[in-house]
């Protein structure tokens, strides 16, 4: 079937998710509309989306207005109505439900959703609404991170998905994955277990410490504690608390949000945004005036930022990765008989191990898993470490630490196949 | 006659990239690119006879020299290779590649390794503007001016505003068309940017004027990046081709050449072809030689180009100089679609310099590269459909070194 896209409606444009969403549409040309609460809001939207664009022009494709005034008679004439209002399941309902009202039969609906079920965001609503309901969900921001998973529900129209697959893919510009309705989707469900494990073992090592040794040489842009400030914690408590209430499997008991996490919230701290309260790390003052100062989880004190030694593997694996020797530097992360290494092998074995785990569960294949990690993260995907470690070492490593090995592994080291079929230069992932 | 020179493929790196932000040396570039070589050829390194490098300035971006012998690090089956680093400012990877080529035709070597590299994110774009000037007259033409180069091609501009009339619109367009074509690219640096025609016609804070008549949207940006090629005589093509399962005719051929100087200052160049019909008469007579070596009787008969958009005035110069129209009328291949990527001769389908990226030393290998994936129908996203012959165009310089190939297939 055609799915012909001509006019794009967002409700809570004036959000970073909104706006971001928004500026994809639009930049594809499409008539685009803002809706948020007020005026002034949508407004403020769209100058986020300029910004995005960096262009004033972008705005030729783009109208304002607010839910009282503009949203029925706005999305009556949308092919496309897409939902990025706060996270809040009520919230959402009651948006979908005024939607539902007003919508032309056969007009989609996505929800920019993190990770909520998307069957239950549209479980009251018409069966037309539901046969054209859908998760489309962008990672911050949309401008520059092209990773985006697709999450239809058991009852939406197949012919749509994969409709809507291609033109993300193709007009869109999308590193798409299409995963199952389940919680978190893939790319957060995997994410969020290396984070929130690093901050339970922040008790013990300490932010900084841990920090350091999960640091950007292990195949990020950002070590993990900085990246839950930088996400926030309110927002990192709520992917987490939906991912321990509704799943079941071998890391259960890490997406537990840590009792000093939940303490520190209550009394404000939510990480880069709530200013001088900090999360794992609080700057006081600004430039080089500023003092830096470390959360130490067990007394929730802030204590000065000492400057670390780094750790020999550590120094080792950044200078390889310096001059392109990253098949070294993973055989010195492989090989290296310090309590260090041990540490980072077991933060990063267990990210490749339930990376691999979630395919067959949550997406089709090895590839899906690469592609959301690597385009919606920017970490090196579970299947890029397993090639460059080796399968065969991968697995025994992975035994070492009782870690679930994957049947796809064991195919893998058999065949003496490669996991990592993803196009793109895998040395971006390592910084050194 | 002279033994063709196959091209046997090579690897792009990712021009989105910033290296400098991964902590990488510039040794990490020449050893991803050569790597990717190596993968997609299934070349051992033990077979490769000799090594070029294009580089512009790594002296000042990266205070790095002697380039060359970075290839040896890159594989023990390297040990030994000789090497050698080439300059010609931003038409360093092209003469890297003559280099090569005079080598495979002269009977020396039968498989000749060229990389072409650039990391120029080391610097602010103050500072990376001032080294570009090195590019110029440097006491003359640059000293002491923020950003020379978008203004000496301002001033190509206004040379043509003056001897035939010039548009900003037609401008406009060059620049949509680049992005446009960058998004099929998916190793083009831009291929996410947001760009339109009526972006690129306006000005305001996202597009402000960098010198002259040059605006943001005119410009091709600061890339990191790096290329490497393979490069065969027909004895060692020959053998390669059984090897692959394939014939020497389906692989792409350099078909011809042109290497012209002109003056180093833009007041000496403009002087000397003061009342010519081509702003340009060193890179028009590069393009001539070029053609008449690949024996193509004009422009019509390439299946589309990889030119030289460092700004949107040097494609402007390319379309005439080029042929595709008479002098001064660049504009009506403009108005009338040609350049397009649906064209009847697309300009850039990569992006080019403003769309794909431009790491200066390694563009001209980089152009190669994409013309021997058209002709091969190997360019993905971004081929054009059927293409059979590719030329590409590399300047240094305010129009100082043009470097021309033409590239066919068997």
């Amino acid at each position: 079937m055609a799915l012909d896209i001509r006019k794009v409606v967002v409700l809570g444009a004036n959000g970073a998710m909104g706006a971001g969403s928004a500026m994809v549409f639009a930049a594809a040309g499409i008539p685009t509309t803002l809706l948020a609460r007020t005026r002034d809001k949508a407004r403020l939207g769209q100058a986020r989306v300029e910004k995005l664009a960096k262009s004033e022009a972008i705005s030729r494709f783009l109208s304002v207005g607010t839910y009282d005034d503009d949203l029925d008679r706005e999305v009556a004439a949308a092919d496309l109505v897409f939902e990025a209002v706060s996270e809040e399941l009520a919230l959402k309902r009651a948006m979908f439900a005024r939607i539902d009202a007003v919508r032309r039969p056969g007009a989609l609906v996505a929800t920019v959703s993190s990770g909520l079920s998307i069957a239950g965001l549209c479980a009251e609503r018409s069966d037309d609404f539901r046969r054209h309901f859908l998760g489309i969900h962008f990672f911050n921001p949309p401008s520059v991170i092209t990773g985006c998973e697709l999450v239809p529900h058991a009852g939406t129209d197949p012919a749509i998905t994969a409709e809507l697959a291609a033109q993300l893919r193709g007009r869109f510009g999308r590193a798409l994955v299409r995963t199952a309705d389940t919680p978190a989707f893939c790319g957060n469900r995997v994410g969020f277990e290396l984070l929130n494990r690093c901050a339970h073992l922040a008790l013990e090592h300490g932010p900084a410490e841990l920090d350091l040794l999960i640091g950007p040489h292990t195949g990020r842009a950002m070590a993990p504690l900085a990246t839950i400030d930088f996400v926030g914690w309110d927002v990192h408590r709520a992917i987490v608390d939906n991912l321990h209430a509704n799943t079941a499997d071998e890391a259960h008991a890490s997406f537990a949000l840590p009792v000093y996490m939940d303490l520190l919230i209550d009394a404000g701290h939510l990480g880069d945004k709530s200013g001088e309260l900090g999360g794992f790390y609080r700057r006081i003052g600004q430039g080089k005036e500023a003092q830096r100062f470390v959360l130490e989880p067990r007394s929730r004190d802030y204590l000065p930022a000492a400057k670390l030694a780094v750790p020999p593997v550590v120094a080792a694996m950044k200078r390889l990765h310096r001059v392109g020797r990253y098949r070294e530097a993973m055989a010195v992360f492989a090989d290296e008989p310090s309590p260090a290494a041990a540490l980072m092998r077991q933060v990063i074995l267990g990210y490749v191990s339930y990376g691999l785990g979630r395919v067959g569960e949550v997406v089709e294949q090895v590839a899906d898993v690469d592609r959301i990690m690597g385009q919606g993260f920017n970490w090196a995907p579970p299947g890029l470490l397993v090639d460059l470690i080796g399968a065969r070492r991968t697995i025994a490593l992975l035994e070492q630490a009782k870690l679930p090995v994957s049947r796809l592994l064991v195919d893998a080291a058999e065949r003496g196949a490669h996991l990592h079929t993803e196009p793109g230069d895998p040395g971006r992932y390592f910084v050194a | 006659m002279t033994a063709p020179v196959f091209i046997l493929g090579g690897y792009q790196t990712d021009f989105a990239r910033n290296w400098t932000k991964e902590g990488k040396h510039i040794a990490a570039m020449i050893r991803e690119a050569v790597q990717g070589a190596l993968a997609v050829t299934g070349v051992e390194p033990r077979e490769v006879e000799v090594g070029h490098v294009g580089n512009f300035a790594a002296e000042l971006y990266a205070m790095q020299g002697h380039l060359g012998a970075f290839l040896v690090d890159v594989d023990p089956g390297f040990a030994g290779l000789p090497t050698g680093r080439h300059e010609a400012a931003c038409a360093s990877g092209s003469i890297a590649l003559l280099a090569a080529t005079a080598e495979l035709e002269a009977g020396r070597y039968d498989l000749a390794l060229v990389v072409g590299v650039e990391q120029m994110k080391t610097v602010s774009p103050a500072q990376g503007g001032d080294y570009l000037g090195t590019a110029a007259w440097y006491e003359l033409e640059a000293k002491g001016v923020e950003f020379p180069f978008p203004k000496l091609f301002g001033r190509l501009g206004d040379e043509y505003d003056k001897r035939y009339g010039l548009r900003d619109e037609h401008l406009a367009h060059i620049a949509a068309v680049n992005y446009d074509n960058a998004r099929r690219n998916p190793r083009a640096q831009t291929r996410s940017w947001y760009m339109s025609e009526d972006h690129a016609r306006g000005g305001g804070p996202y597009n402000a004027t960098i010198g002259g008549r040059i605006k943001i949207s005119d410009c091709s940006q600061v890339t990191d990046g790096a290329v490497a090629l393979l490069l065969a005589s027909p004895a060692y093509a020959e053998r390669w081709a059984a090897r692959r399962g394939t014939s020497l005719g389906a692989l792409a051929r350099v078909e011809g050449w042109g290497h012209r100087t002109a003056p180093l200052t833009f007041d000496a160049k403009i002087a000397e072809s003061a009342g010519a019909p081509y702003v340009l008469p060193h890179t028009r007579r590069a393009i001539e030689d070029a053609f008449r070596r690949a024996g193509l009787a004009s422009v019509w008969g390439l299946s589309g180009i990889e030119t030289h958009d460092c700004f949107t005035t040097s494609e402007y110069m390319a379309i005439d100089h080029f042929g595709l129209t008479a002098p001064g009328e660049s504009w009506k291949a403009i108005e009338d679609g040609v350049i397009d990527f649906d064209g009847k001769l697309p300009i850039n389908p990569s992006g080019g310099l403003i769309g794909a990226g431009h790491p200066v030393g390694a563009t001209g290998v980089r152009q190669l590269l994409d013309a021997s994936l058209q002709v091969t129908g190997a360019a993905g996203g971004y081929q054009v459909p059927g293409a059979r012959r590719f030329a590409t165009l590399n300047i240094g310089g305010s129009g100082t070194t043009s470097c021309v190939f033409v590239v066919g297939r068997g």
